[in-house]
């Protein structure tokens, strides 16, 4: 997957003026995992998440990389796909904790709020082993975190938007150099009401309105930094929840009245300390995420409620000159309560997770060993051997390529759920491998270039697939393997003059990603391009402004996504344009921004799901006023 | 002339340019047959229709999708003919589509049904629909496709078996009864306790009406074959089997209303007249195999079993004489599972 990174979108780019009348502050942590050497990893820094703070995560995921989101629609479940993997081999963490529901093994990115998050890293494939174990795909982790100055800072922003949206988000920092506090808090209202062309229900295509497909979200986070010297703690905490009802496909009718609630309340303590070269940490993390779901006709009050606690401590220690030694420990405690299960289940996982990264002159490395215990049993152990080369020296110009072994243990679902848990399911794991190519250049003083390439390959084996069972009900087994492999590749031109800046983006990314290894005869699925994942994404964006004035223009391509297994259907790829245009006015040290953007330029009728429609051309207008005192 | 040679190389590169019309899957036999309806995923709306065809022994897919340009829809459960036109009940899609037999042409779409599973046509005119959720059954009006009313059963529905002037329904989602209702009044006038979770039903050569009752989903009871005399409404005979791992299901009787079949991890024969269940298979199920549904040839009684593989790629449709020899395999489509026999006569 390409992801552009690190390069401000749609009016927000920094430029000389805005940092004159808007004083911007370098935002700078100090921490404990320094990136290894060898592997793929790429960041979405602030300046583009604050375009982004009234939408979900998947939004803006969807528009500025090439991760695959799946989705059922505005407000609907929306799932994401690294390198052609599932999405429970995608982790989403917060702050390094996995927030993954325990029971689904996976994030629905449309429960998130982009305005909660300050930095969003993207770890790809062997990377996420650096963080946390599962991530076969890759994991995302998103930081808030701290800006040490005296400001005060007030950001309110609204929207109105198509279809019955109404957001708001409020954000509220204050502090000095020891003491920080950040509250953050956010509604949206959706009627998500939009029309769509059903050609499936009769000979004719019919125009129809979505219905029961309105969405409520609320939730705040409240942060708050002590730093003594060296050393930080921080204490977040961080509720929201979600009340939705679910729309039927274009095929089914009356509506069945379906409806999903969503909360979940995460808690969180850090502490780093740094003393020279060498740092210790310490987080403890305790989460509870509740998901009902009922369906009225089908009489169907499904109750779910977990609590997970994480206790991760972990140190970094120079040994010699070049090199640093790292020792992670974490230990996972489930408990999950819900109507689905017998009764009861608690899970508790340990991880030990030891790397060596060693970089010297043009040269790095990084070899990582992981050991885990599930259920008082040891697993097979994971690795992961990166290298890294400088290909001219004192330039980022980087070959890097690495091998791993990643494993991840089955969801409680998989094993509990009544009927067809199967409690004996083996790890998945992956054995995969990497090689990039990216350069990191600034041809002259208003030009900067960007480009990066990638090859990867995935083997996934003893994959965990429910199908039918004995008795008629579907049960989940480690019934086959696959593999993916492909090529991704991303540039970025950035250019600055006087007061006008221009940011060009292209990404591109081909995945072949197949069936293999079944234990059906003359299955039919194998060698086949596994069911929604496109081959082919392409995406591209032009950002331009001039003083005040700001507008930009973004396309996003999804290949074709077979929707049966043997490959004989599938749905159509699509090209969805979106433009977006505004005005920052400064006022003193503060500044009122008005912007409007047009999503679907083109009105394409387009479905990320099959018979799940999705919205055609959309107008948002939004107000972002931001106090700095 | 040299236009003329231009014109007619002009006329040749618009000839070959011009995409042919696949019409291949069209070109079956509108004689007899069986028509197959295949689920496909729930919610996948990738639910088909199929046709094997007795003149051509073949079969030709996607029927309904190639004829009427759009897809059937969300789970397709059973299918009856009745005259000159068939009804596909799809469950998930809350409707019914009635199509020409022949042609299989679109003739109705008889919309807003809370999850139909099957239909008892009554007569020409009614017919009755049984539901998964709904605790009404819903009322046809076969003239002019619309729903003309309900019958409330107070539980949910599946199975509907017409005789004479009484129609009987199994309760079979966690259900242990078969109601019994007046097709002239379409009142509720009956109810018989039978074993857990009533599946299917059949009716023999004397009028004598056979419920399979599963056990439950979970076998969590034994399963039960009964023989239900419909004049009294009274239970004549129960056979309970002799495990709670069986796991019976689509009870199926010949043309001549003489031997009973079902699907119990292989297809299971049974005279009507036998009082034990049968020990052995007439057809194994091999490893790899899922049997799914079994249809009766009503003429020559040879066995069609539908295999649902994985229950994610297409399936297979297999048929076998009546003394459970293999004749022919051949691919369906995903989730393979009601059949209807489409007679030769009026085809």
């Amino acid at each position: 997957m390409v992801v552009f990174h690190s390069l401000p979108l749609n009016g927000q780019l920094s430029t000389d003026y805005d940092t004159i009348k808007i004083r911007e502050v370098v935002i700078s942590t100090n921490k404990p995992n320094s990136d290894p050497a060898g592997y793929k990893k790429a960041t979405i820094d602030s300046t583009v998440l604050s375009n982004y703070s009234n939408s979900n995560l998947s939004e803006m995921l969807l528009e500025n990389t090439n991760i695959f989101i799946k989705s059922y629609g505005m407000g609907g479940t929306a799932t994401p796909a690294f390198r052609g993997t599932g999405a429970s081999h995608t982790l989403i963490d917060w702050n390094g904790i996995n927030i993954n529901s325990p029971m689904l093994g996976q994030s629905d990115l449309s429960l998130i709020p982009v305005g909660f998050i300050d930095d969003i890293q993207i770890y790809f494939g062997g990377a996420s082993m650096s963080l946390n174990n599962g991530g076969i795909g890759g994991t995302i982790n998103l930081e808030t975190k701290p800006v040490w100055n005296k400001e005060t800072q007030i950001s309110l922003n609204s929207g109105i938007g198509s279809f019955g949206r109404y957001s708001g988000f409020i954000k509220v920092k204050a502090g000095n150099y020891r003491i920080q506090t950040v509250t953050k808090g956010f509604y949206q209202y959706a009627e998500n009401n939009f029309r769509y062309l059903n050609n499936e229900i009769g000979i004719e295509p019919v125009w129809q309105t979505r219905t029961n497909n309105q969405v409520r979200q609320h939730g705040f986070i409240q942060e708050l930094y002590f730093r003594r010297g060296n050393n930080i703690t921080s204490a977040r905490l961080w509720y929201q929840s979600a009340d939705r009802n679910l729309p039927a496909s274009m095929l089914t009718s009356p509506n069945s009245g379906e409806r999903q609630f969503d909360e979940s309340l995460r808690t969180m303590l850090n502490y780093n300390a740094f003393k020279g070269n060498s740092n210790f940490s310490f987080t403890g993390a305790w989460m509870l995420n509740r998901l009902n779901y009922f369906n009225r006709l089908a009489s169907i009050d499904s109750r779910n409620l977990s609590e997970s606690l994480t206790l991760k401590t972990g140190f970094e220690n120079p040994i010699g000159e070049f090199t640093k030694l790292k020792i992670v420990l974490d230990e996972l405690s489930v408990i999950i309560k819900t109507n689905n299960y017998d009764h009861k289940i608690a899970r508790s996982t340990t991880t030990l997770t030891a790397s060596l990264v060693r970089e010297k002159e043009r040269f790095g490395t990084t070899i990582l060993v992981r050991e885990i215990l599930d259920r008082q049993t040891f697993l097979i152990p994971d690795f992961s051997v990166g290298l890294q080369f400088r290909v001219i020296d004192e330039k980022e110009y980087f070959l890097k390529a690495n091998i791993s072994r990643n494993s991840k243990i089955p969801t409680m679902n998989d094993m509990f759920w009544v009927p067809g848990g199967n409690p004996d399911l083996k790890n998945e794991y992956s054995l995969s491998s990497e090689i990039s190519y990216e350069m990191n250049q600034k041809i002259s003083k208003s030009l900067h270039l960007k480009y990066d390439l990638s090859v990867f390959h995935y083997s996934i084996k003893d994959m965990i697939l429910w199908h039918p069972g004995e008795f008629s009900y579907w049960t989940a087994d480690n019934t086959r393997n696959a593999s993916s492999s492909g090529v991704e590749s991303s540039a970025s031109v950035d250019f600055v003059r006087n007061h006008f800046t221009s940011c060009l983006k292209a990404g591109y990314s081909f995945t072949r990603a197949i069936g293999g290894g079944s234990k059906i005869e003359n299955d039919v699925s194998v060698g086949k391009q596994l069911m929604y994942i496109p081959e082919n994404q392409f995406n591209t964006s032009l950002s331009c402004g001039y003083e005040n004035l700001y507008s930009s223009w973004t396309a996003n391509f999804i290949g074709k996504r077979y929707i049966t297994v043997d490959n004989s259907k599938y749905l159509s790829g699509y090209l969805i344009n979106s433009i977006k245009t505004g005005i920052k006015l400064p006022l003193k040290r503060s500044s009122i921004d008005f912007n409007f953007n047009i999503d679907n330029l083109f009105n394409i009728n387009y479905q990320s799901i099959a018979y799940y429609p999705l919205p055609g051309r959309s107008y948002n207008i939004k107000v972002l006023v931001q106090f700095v005192k | 002339m040299k236009n003329l040679v231009k014109i007619t190389v002009l006329l040749l590169i618009v000839v070959s340019c011009t995409k042919t019309p696949d019409f291949s899957n069209l070109h079956y036999s509108f004689g007899g047959g069986v028509l197959i309806l295949n689920e496909g995923n729930f919610r996948g709306g990738n639910g088909s229709l199929s046709f094997y065809s007795y003149d051509s022994s073949k079969i030709f897919n996607d029927l309904f999708y190639n004829v009427n340009g759009r897809s059937l829809g969300d789970v397709p459960n059973s299918i009856v003919i009745k005259g000159d036109k068939a009804y596909i009940v799809v469950n998930n899609s809350g409707k019914i589509e009635v199509i020409d037999k022949a042609s299989l042409e679109s003739r109705a779409t008889i919309r807003g049904l809370i999850s139909p599973r099957n239909i008892g046509i009554i007569n020409d005119n009614k017919a009755y629909v049984s539901s998964l959720y709904s605790d009404s059954v819903a009322i046809l009006n076969l003239t002019d496709f619309s729903i003309s009313g309900y019958i409330n059963l107070r539980r949910t529905s599946e199975a509907i078996t017409v005789v004479g002037g009484k129609v009987f329904i199994s309760n079979w989602a966690g259900g242990k009864e078969i109601m019994v209702i007046s097709a002239i009044n379409d009142k509720v006038v009956d109810s018989i306790k039978v074993g857990i979770e009533p599946e299917s039903m059949v009716l023999d050569r004397f009028g004598k009406l056979w419920v399979l009752c599963n056990g439950g989903w979970a076998r969590q009871n034994y399963a039960e074959l009964i023989e239900i005399n419909p004049p009294t409404n009274s239970i004549e005979k129960t056979l309970v089997f002799p495990t709670k791992d069986a796991s019976p299901s689509c009870l199926s009787i010949d043309g001549i209303g003489q031997t009973l079949y079902f699907l119990d991890n292989g297809v299971r024969e049974m005279d009507i007249g036998s009082g034990v269940l049968p020990l052995t298979h007439l057809i194994e199920q091999k490893p790899g195999e899922y049997f799914y549904k079994i249809g009766i040839n009503p003429v020559n009684s040879d066995v069609f079993v539908t295999d649902a593989v994985d229950f994610a790629q297409q399936g297979y449709l297999s048929i076998y004489t009546p003394k459970g020899t293999f004749i022919s395999k051949m691919k369906a489509g995903i989730i393979p599972g009601s059949m209807c026999f489409k007679l030769r006569i009026n085809s």
